[in-house]
C-alpha cells in the first residue's frame, strides 16, 4: 500500500502528515552525525564528550535479540537521526513565530498550544521530530522555580543539575537501545521540581514524529527534590506511512526524599494498518529511581500504538520506604505485538511496589507482559503485589506472561498472580439483553476489566484512553 | 581456563560402528555448548557451570560399576521392586504381580527417543548414557501394590559422571504407582545426568513419585519427558531433597482429549542446596487439565527455584491450567527464585498462576506457643503442615504415611 492510499483510510485519525520545510543531518550513524546535531543545538563540550563516549561504547554492544516480538535488522546508516522544521531552527521566542502549521498540526492532535485558550492549566512541552518547539505556561511555573523547559535548553542554562543527574538511572552504557539515546537524543523534556513544592499543574509532553525514514530519539529526564510533587503526561502520535520507525526514547526519573513522581503515557504511535505494513517501533527504557526515603514512583501506561512496543518502565526502590507502582494497559490488535511490562528492584528497607497489567489481544497479534521483581537482601520488610490479566478475543492472537520473581529476603512477601481467560459469554449475553449491541458490549467490558488502571490516570487523560481503548479494538469483535 | 570434565565415547564398551557414531556426534555437539550457564534462559537461575567447576577437578566417565550390592527394603508397605545400581539394572521382583502382564530388561538404546536439544545435558545423556532399564505394563493391568525403584549408587564413585535412560510404557487402561527412591550415603562428588521416558496410553493411570533418602554429595540432574493419550492420568509427586544440586526438568504433552497430568512438589532445603523445578506442560489437544503445586521451605543458604511454563497450542481450546508455587523463607541467606510462565495461542481457555514468597506467618507462631508448644517445635509443625498438604491427592494411606515420615525427615535436617 502507498503511503497516499494510507492516507485515506480513517482509522488512525492521527495519520497525517504536516508539509513544512525541514532540517536534516546526513543520513547515518557516526560521529559526523553526532557532531552535527552536537554543533546545531549549539552545545557545550561536555555534552558532546558524552554523546561521542556513547556511541563508542556503542560500538561494541550487540542489538538484544531475547524478545517475543521478531522484526527485520534496522538499517542504522539508512536512518535520520536529526529533523527539525526549518522554521524553528533558531528557537522560537515567543507563540507567534512558530510555523502555523505546526501550530495547526498540534490543533489538529487536540493539543492546544495557545495559552490564552487554555482554562484549566496542563502545561504543554511539544516535540515535533526531533526539536521541542514550544512549551506553555513557563512564566507560571517559573515563579515557583519549577524548570520546565526542553533539555536542549537546560544542557545550556542548568547544566549544573543535567551534568549531575542525566545518565545516573540509566547509565551511558546500559543496553543497546539505551546507549544509542545517549549517542544521538535530539530533544526532550527536563523537568526540575525545588524542595517542598507541589508542582501546580500537570505538566506535558506531547511527541509526534513528522518526517519519514526518521528515528526519533527524544530524552526526558524528571528530578523530584525533596518533599515536592509532580505529576507529567505524555502522549504521542505518528502520521501513517508504510515504513517502520523506530522511536527509542530514555527516560529517567530521580525522586529524593518524600518526593513524588507520577508519569502517564498514552502512548498512540502509528500501529501500522491491518496488514501488519507500516508503524512504528516503540523501544523506550523508562527507569525512575526512588533515592530518597518515602519517596514514589508511580507509573501509569496505556499503549494501544505501535507496531511493536517493547519497553519496561522500571523502579529502582532504593530508599527506605520507598513505593514504586506500575499500572499497564496494553492493547494489541491486527499484527501489533507488545512485549511490555516492569521491573521493581527492592533494595531499602520497607519498600513496597505493587503492578497491575492489563492486556488485550484481538486480531493476529500477541501480548505479553514481562516483569521483574526482585527483593534483595538488606530489603527487610519489603512487599511486593502483581496482578496480571490477559484477555484474548478471537483465536488467532496470543497472550503470554513472564514474570521473573527473586526474593532473597525472609522478611519480605512477594505476591504474583495471573489469569488468562477470554471475555465472559454471561457477561456479553447481559449486555446484549439489554439492547447493547455486540460492539458496545465488548468495549463496557473491556473498560471494566481495564478500571483499575483508568482510575491512575490524570482526568483528561483518562476520557481519551477510554475512547483510545473502544477505537483500538475496532473490528475485532464478529 | 582448564575444562573440569573429559568425556569419552571409548569408555563405554560393547558399541556398535552406527552407535559410536551417533554418540560422537552428540559429544561433539555437546563440546560446543559446554554445561549450561546462566546465559541460557533455561538456566537462567541456575549457572550449572559455575556450580561444576567450583566442585569438580575433573568429571570423567570411565566408571566401571561394581556387580553387588545388598539393599535394605523398606518395611512399612509391601511393594515389588526394581535394584537399579549406578543406574544398571541389577534385580527386580514382581511377587505381589500377574508376571506375565510384565515387561522389564534394559534399555534398548538402538530406539532413539527424541529429546529437547536445546538443553545441552540431553546431549551428553544421549552421547554417554548406558544401563537404565525398559518398563511395560500389558493392557487392562493394574498393579496390586506399588512398585519401588530403589536406585542406588556405590560409594567407589567419586569426580565421575553416571548416565543412564530408562523408559515405561502403559499400555491402553493400566495402572502403576511408582516410587523412585534414591539412597546413597556417599560423601564423595559425582555428577547424575539421567533420562526418563513415560508414556500413557488410552485411559492409564500413573503415579510417579520422586525422593530420596539421604543427604548426599550428589549432583542430580533428570530429564522428564512424557507423552499423554486420551483420558489419562498422571499425577508426579517431587519430594526429593538432599542432593547438593538437583535439577527436575519436566516435559509433560498432553497429546489427547482428556488427558489430565499434575505435578505436586513438598521441598525443605537446607544447608548450600540447590534444587530447580522446571515444568513445561504442552497443552496440544483441546479439553485437557494440568495442575501445579510447588512448595518450597528454605532453610540455611539454600536457593530454590521453580521455572513453570504452560504453553496451550491455537487448538487446544477449553483448556484448564494452573500453577501455584509457595515458598517459606526461614533464613535471610536463602533465596527463592520463580519464573511462572503462560504462553497461550487459543482464546477459550482458563489458565492462571500464582506464586507468593515470604516469611511464616509469626501470628500462626504465636499462637502456638501461647499453648505452650516451643518455638522450635511450632515452626516445624507449621512447615509440616505446609507441605504434607500436596499428598492429600495420594490414595495409598501406608504409602502416604511412609512419605509424611520423610517429609518429616527432611524437616528435621536428617
Amino acid at each position: 500500500m502507498k503511503t497516499e492510499d494510507l492516507k485515506n483510510s480513517q482509522e488512525y485519525k492521527y495519520g497525517f502528515s504536516t508539509d513544512v520545510e525541514n532540517i536534516r543531518a546526513p543520513k547515518g550513524l557516526n560521529e559526523k552525525t553526532i557532531k552535527f546535531i552536537s554543533n546545531i543545538k549549539k552545545e557545550p563540550k561536555w555534552m558532546l564528550e558524552w554523546r561521542l563516549k556513547a556511541f563508542n561504547r556503542l560500538k561494541v554492544l550487540k542489538e538484544p535479540d531475547w524478545q517475543k516480538p521478531k522484526y527485520p535488522k534496522i538499517d542504522y546508516q539508512d536512518l535520520y537521526y536529526y529533523s527539525a522544521p526549518k522554521s524553528v531552527s533558531d528557537k522560537p521566542k515567543s507563540l507567534d513565530e512558530i510555523d502555523p502549521k505546526i501550530l495547526e498540526t498540534y490543533k489538529k492532535l487536540g493539543i492546544p498550544l495557545d495559552e490564552q485558550k487554555r482554562l484549566n492549566g496542563i502545561a504543554v512541552d511539544a516535540v515535533f521530530d526531533s526539536v521541542s518547539v514550544a512549551t506553555t505556561f513557563k512564566d507560571e511555573l517559573t515563579k515557583k522555580g519549577i524548570i520546565f523547559c526542553s533539555i536542549s535548553e537546560a544542557i545550556k542554562k542548568h547544566p549544573d543539575l543535567v551534568k549531575k543527574y542525566l545518565g545516573s538511572v540509566i547509565p551511558l552504557s546500559d543496553h543497546y537501545f539505551a546507549t544509542l539515546n545517549s549517542a544521538v537524543f535530539t530533544d526532550g523534556s527536563f523537568v526540575y521540581i525545588p524542595p517542598h513544592t507541589r508542582c501546580p499543574m500537570e505538566l506535558s509532553t506531547y511527541f509526534r514524529i513528522n518526517a519519514s525514514e526518521t528515528g526519533q530519539f527524544e530524552r526526558t529526564l524528571i528530578i523530584a527534590d525533596k518533599g515536592s510533587y509532580v505529576s507529567y503526561l505524555e502522549g504521542c502520535t505518528a502520521p501513517m506511512r508504510d515504513e517502520n520507525q523506530l522511536h527509542a526514547a530514555n527516560v529517567e526519573l530521580v525522586a529524593l526524599d518524600d518526593a513524588e513522581i507520577k508519569y502517564s503515557t498514552v502512548q498512540n504511535w502509528y500501529p501500522g494498518d491491518e496488514n501488519g505494513v507500516g508503524g512504528i517501533y516503540n523501544f523506550v527504557t523508562k527507569r525512575g529511581a526512588c533515592r530518597g526515603k518515602n519517596s514514589k514512583i508511580s507509573w501509569t501506561q496505556v499503549e494501544t500504538g505501535s507496531a511493536i512496543t517493547w519497553k519496561y518502565p522500571s523502579c529502582i526502590l532504593q530508599g527506605d520506604n520507598s513505593v514504586g507502582e506500575f499500572y499497564s494497559i496494553a492493547i494489541t490488535n491486527n499484527h501489533q505485538k507488545a512485549d511490555t511490562g516492569t521491573k521493581m528492584i527492592h533494595l531499602g528497607k520497607n519498600t513496597k511496589s505493587k503492578i497491575i497489567s492489563k492486556g488485550i489481544s484481538a486480531g493476529k497479534a500477541d501480548n505479553m507482559y514481562r516483569g521483574l521483581v526482585e527483593i534483595k537482601n538488606k530489603a527487610s520488610n519489603s512487599r511486593n503485589y502483581t496482578q496480571c490479566d490477559s484477555l484474548l478475543m478471537g483465536n488467532k492472537c496470543g497472550a503470554h506472561t513472564i514474570p521473573y520473581i527473586k526474593n532473597n529476603n525472609s522478611t519480605s512477601t512477594i505476591e504474583h498472580e495471573a489469569t488468562t481467560t477470554k471475555i465472559n459469554e454471561e457477561q456479553l449475553y447481559y449486555c446484549n439483553q439489554r439492547g447493547l449491541d455486540q460492539e458496545e458490549a465488548v468495549s463496557l467490558i473491556v473498560n471494566g476489566f481495564c478500571k483499575e488502571v483508568l482510575q491512575q490516570l490524570p482526568m483528561e487523560f483518562a476520557v481519551e484512553a477510554q475512547k483510545l481503548v473502544a477505537i483500538s479494538l475496532e473490528g475485532s469483535v464478529g | 581456563m582448564k575444562n573440569f570434565y573429559n568425556f569419552k565415547v571409548d569408555n563405554i564398551k560393547d558399541l556398535s560402528a552406527q552407535e559410536k557414531k551417533f554418540r560422537s556426534k552428540e559429544l561433539d555437539l555437546f563440546s560446543k555448548k559446554g554445561f549450561p550457564n546462566k546465559r541460557e534462559e533455561a538456566w537462567k537461575f541456575t549457572d550449572l557451570n559455575t556450580i561444576l567447576s567450583k566442585n569438580f577437578a575433573n568429571i570423567t566417565n570411565d566408571y566401571i560399576s561394581l556387580k553387588e550390592k545388598k539393599f535394605e527394603l523398606i518395611k512399612e508397605f509391601d511393594h515389588n521392586y526394581l535394584f537399579i545400581l549406578d543406574g544398571k539394572l541389577i534385580s527386580n521382583e514382581f511377587k505381589f504381580e500377574d508376571k506375565d502382564k510384565v515387561l522389564i530388561k534394559e534399555y534398548d538404546y538402538k530406539k532413539q527417543i527424541p529429546v529437547n536439544n536445546q538443553n545441552s545435558l540431553n546431549l551428553l545423556n544421549n552421547a554417554l548414557a548406558t544401563g537404565g532399564y525398559y518398563l511395560e505394563i500389558s493392557k487392562n493391568y493394574k498393579f496390586t501394590k506399588p512398585l519401588v525403584v530403589y536406585n542406588h549408587f556405590s560409594e567407589s564413585i567419586k569426580e565421575q559422571i553416571i548416565s543412564y535412560k530408562n523408559s515405561l510404557i502403559l499400555n491402553e487402561n493400566s495402572k502403576l504407582t511408582i516410587l523412585n527412591y534414591t539412597n546413597t550415603n556417599s560423601k564423595n562428588n559425582f555428577f547424575v545426568n539421567s533420562f526418563d521416558y513415560l508414556k500413557l496410553k488410552k485411559d492409564s493411570n500413573l503415579e510417579n513419585i520422586l525422593i530420596n533418602n539421604d543427604r548426599c554429595n550428589c549432583y542430580f540432574h533428570n530429564y522428564l519427558k512424557s507423552d499423554l493419550e486420551q483420558n489419562t492420568n498422571l499425577d508426579n509427586y517431587i519430594l526429593s531433597t538432599g542432593f547438593k544440586f538437583n535439577k527436575i526438568d519436566i516435559e509433560i504433552n498432553l497429546n489427547k482429549e482428556h488427558a489430565k497430568s499434575s505435578i505436586f512438589s513438598a521441598l525443605s532445603l537446607g544447608s548450600k542446596e540447590h534444587q530447580e523445578i522446571k515444568s513445561s506442560i504442552n497443552h496440544n489437544f483441546k479439553n485437557c487439565q494440568s495442575y501445579q503445586k510447588i512448595k518450597n521451605v528454605l532453610n540455611d543458604q539454600s536457593r530454590g527455584v521453580y521455572q513453570g511454563k504452560i504453553f496451550v497450542k491455537q487448538e487446544a481450546q477449553k483448556t484448564d491450567a494452573y500453577q501455584l508455587s509457595k515458598a517459606l523463607l526461614i533464613n535471610d541467606n536463602a533465596e527463592f527464585n520463580a519464573k511462572p510462565e503462560l504462553e497461550i495461542y487459543a482464546d477459550d481457555v482458563k489458565c492462571s498462576h500464582g506464586s507468593t514468597s515470604g516469611s511464616i506467618d509469626l501470628n500462626s507462631i504465636h499462637y502456638l506457643k501461647s499453648r505452650g508448644i516451643p518455638e522450635k517445635e511450632a515452626y516445624k509443625m507449621l512447615i509440616n503442615g505446609f507441605l504434607s498438604e500436596i499428598l492429600e491427592k495420594l490414595p495409598d494411606d501406608n504409602l502416604k504415611k511412609f512419605l509424611i515420615a520423610k517429609i518429616g525427615r527432611q524437616i528435621n535436617g536428617y
